[in-house]
Order: structure tokens, then sequence, then C-alpha cells
């Protein structure tokens, strides 16, 4: 079954670290414009309703690994030797897409490219950090249903990360026919709204989530790696 | 004259836009580079003098701010806010050539990939660093550089990327731009990128951080 959530702002917990951090500023010492820019953008996304996180969850007779792929109820997943390996203890897998929305999305931008960069910063900021809580949240529903059923969760893992190439986003997206929260993909595989995330979360009775991990990834040089 | 042009570089590298603007607060009330820029024209300063001894300056320091993390992005955009504002005066002098820039850099976010945080920096900064910028957006296939290449064949370029899976199409649009333009200098920059991955791709340089690009391009330049 494919669940279609739309999310208030008010029901979702930002994480207030990744904004300071992003912002290089305490976030009960910051100085104008900063707090100005923050309530604006709290503002803005109280007043949206295209806040979504759309997520599945896959039986074992849907969901088939092989070391290297994936095959979900018959599609194939190549998200590479890592991520598969971090799955290959999984008998289920909950494949996700969340946005913050279009509304958020289109308004960072414009400000981005010229009226105000800097509100638009704080705007992109803000959307990242509304589409990860929303993850978060379905992350929270996939893993109370997993532990009802006496299993547990992996981490998650999108496409374009540890070497999942994001043109996987194509065969991602078939899978819930139509119900994707109003993400859709250009042609080079890239999500629209851009404030958006997709990706899949191992489902067992013998996997565990553990704190980010970059030892994972080979990318040595990787920004997340400074933080 | 120098204390205007100093008190414009202060105003760049603090993003201090205009008297209006509340940032930063230590320079509330006090005039910004809007008003020191219109200022300096109006009392003679050359607008060369006021781009590379006023502005340039400033925006030199947020770079190196920057790249020792005493600064952020927010603070970078408030730099390049007050560089913009006051370039709106030079404009008139850059088109009547009385005013140089000091070349074209061409950027984009390579095919696949749409984020342009980091691009946008390091256009803000090179622009800031007196070049003209040909932004090409997210998302940039090899033709659209090339068409880009062929209105400015001098121009430097940039690929950036923050995907690990875009690193090959940052690979393949270097060697195609190479291919038809091999003495065009191609930087590459972004997340996964590396310099060592800039050697094997064929590009000519690898810069951690927008300030580095800009150096890079001076001394072609010099």
């Amino acid at each position: 079954m494919i669940y279609e959530i739309s999310f208030r702002f008010e029901e979702l917990e930002l994480d207030e670290e990744f904004i300071s951090r992003e912002l290089g500023y305490p976030l009960d010492a910051m100085p104008e414009p900063f707090p100005f820019y923050l309530s604006e953008a709290q503002n803005l996304a109280s007043s949206v309703n295209d806040i979504v996180g759309s997520y599945q969850l896959f039986e074992p007779s849907q969901f088939l690994t092989n070391g290297r792929s994936l095959h979900l109820k018959g599609v194939k997943l190549k998200p590479g030797k890592t991520i598969t390996g971090e799955l290959r203890e999984s008998s289920h897998a909950a494949l996700f897409i969340c946005t913050a929305g279009k509304t958020i999305s289109e308004e960072a931008d414009r400000l981005l490219r010229g009226d105000d960069p800097v509100y638009g910063y704080v705007l992109n900021v803000f959307g990242s950090a509304i589409a990860e809580a929303v993850a978060d949240r379905l992350q929270e529903r996939i893993q109370a249903e997993a532990q009802a059923q006496g299993m547990q969760i992996t981490n998650r893992y999108s496409p374009g990360y540890c070497h999942w190439d994001v043109a996987d986003q194509h065969a991602l997206f078939s899978l819930f026919e139509g119900k994707t929260g109003g993400v859709s993909l250009t042609p080079s595989a890239l999500m629209h709204p851009i404030k958006s995330i997709s990706g899949i979360i191992g489902v067992g009775s013998d996997v565990q989530y553990r704190d980010y991990h970059c030892d994972l990834c080979q990318m040595k040089t990787c920004m997340h790696r400074k933080m | 004259m120098s204390d205007l042009l100093n008190q414009l570089s202060e105003c760049v590298e603090f993003g201090k836009v205009n008297k209006a603007a509340p940032f930063p607060p230590q320079m509330k009330g006090m005039d910004g580079a809007d008003e020191i820029t219109r200022q300096a024209i109006e009392q003679g300063v050359a607008a060369q003098d006021v781009l590379t001894k006023g502005l340039m300056p400033g925006m030199e320091r947020v770079g190196v701010k920057f790249r020792e993390n005493k600064v952020f992005v927010p603070q970078v955009l408030m730099s390049a806010k007050a560089m913009s504002t006051a370039m709106v005066h030079l404009k008139p002098f850059f088109a009547s050539g009385e005013a140089k820039q000091k070349g074209t850099f061409i950027i984009g976010t390579v095919l696949g990939d749409l984020h342009d945080i980091g691009k946008n920096l390091v256009a803000m900064m090179l622009e800031g660093n007196g070049y003209k910028v040909i932004d090409l957006g997210i998302d940039v296939n090899t033709d659209k550089y090339l068409a880009a290449l062929e209105e400015h064949p001098d121009a430097a370029v940039g690929l950036s990327a923050l995907l690990t899976t875009t690193m090959a199409n940052m690979e393949r649009i270097t060697q195609e731009i190479k291919a038809v333009y091999p003495n065009t200098l191609v930087t590459i920059g972004g997340a996964p990128v590396n310099a060592d991955f800039s050697q094997k791709i064929g590009a000519d340089y690898y810069a951690p951080d927008p300030q580095g690009v800009v150096e890079f391009l001076n001394k072609q330049t010099a």
C-alpha cells in the first residue's frame, strides 16, 4: 500500500542544529536580519499545504537482493555495492519520497536568483530542514510498523549518495504509481520541487540503525566529513 | 579619497548594503556600499579605483575568511549583496570602457545536479573580484557550455557538482569542452571532487573554495 501523507509545518520538528550550522550563528544569538528572515520563513511554511511524504513497505515476496542490485515488485534498483551491502540483512524494504513543497522551493529559488539572496538562502536551508523533517516523520512511521512486527530498520539511503546513481530515481518513482506527493523528475532524474528527498530504508529482524557513518563512503573529501 | 575606499572595503567585507540595512549590527545607521560608492564617484574617484581599491579588497577578505571558516554562507551573500549594490553605480563606466573587468568566467552546475549554492558563491566571489560571470545555472550539459564559449571564446569555465554520481558527467563535459576548445581553462569544484580527480579528468584546476578560483584566475590574468 502506498501512503501519501500531507504534513502541517507545525507537526514537524526541524533540526535546529542544522539550521544554526548552515546560517553560521547560534539560534539564540543571530543578528538581524536573520531572526526576521527565519520568522518570515516560518510564516510562509505555516501557510503552505504542499509539504508531503509518500512511502510504501515491500514484503519479502516483493523484495529481493542479490548483493549488487535490489528488485522491488520486479523493478530493478542498482544502489551500488555499499548500500546494497547495508541492506543485505533486510527482509523487507521501504521506499519514500518527501518534499518541502513547491511553494518554499520556488520562493527560495526566486529569491536566491535576484531579489534577496540572503533570505533566499535562509529559505533554502529551511526547505532542506523541512524535507529532512518529513523524512524523519516517515522513518518513525516505518520504524513503528517494523517494531510492531518485531523488526528494526536500517539508516535511510538516497540516490546521489554512496555512488547510487540518481538515474535510478526513474525506477524508484515508477513504484509509486503517481502518488509521489507532487514530486516529479526531470529527464536527468532531478526532483522537482528541488527541496525533496527520496530513498530506501531496509527493514528486518537482523538489521540495525547506526549513527551516520562516513566510513561507508569512498568520498574522502566530502563536506559531510567536516560536520 | 582613500578613506572612502577603505570604508567601501569594510562595507563589502561586513555586508553593509546601505544606510537603512540593519546588518551588520556594529555598522547600524552608518552609510553602506550604496551611499559610499555614490559619494566616491561624485568626488571624482575613478570607477576603476572604486572597483580595484574599494570593492575588490573587501571581497577578497571575505573570501579568505570563508576559506578559514571565520564566516559562513549568509555573510558571504551579504557581502555579495553589498558588492552588487555598489556595482550598479559602476555599470555605466563598464559600458563606456572607462572601467574594465579582468576577464570572463562561465560557470554552471553540471548535468544531473541541481545544487547551486557553492556555484553561486564562486560566481559572486568572482564578480566581486572584477570578473564578468556568465552563470548557466544548474543541470548544465556540454552544449550549453559550448554555446557560451562560442560567444565568449576567451572565457575560463567552472564546473560544479555536489553529488558523487554526477562526477562522471563532470568528466565527460570537461573532455567535450577540451575537444573543441583545448586552450580553455577548466576549473572544477564541489564536495565530492579533489585535485586528483581534476587531474584525472583533464581539468586545469581544482579549487576547494571560491577564493581558490579567484586566486587561480588572477594568476592567469596577471
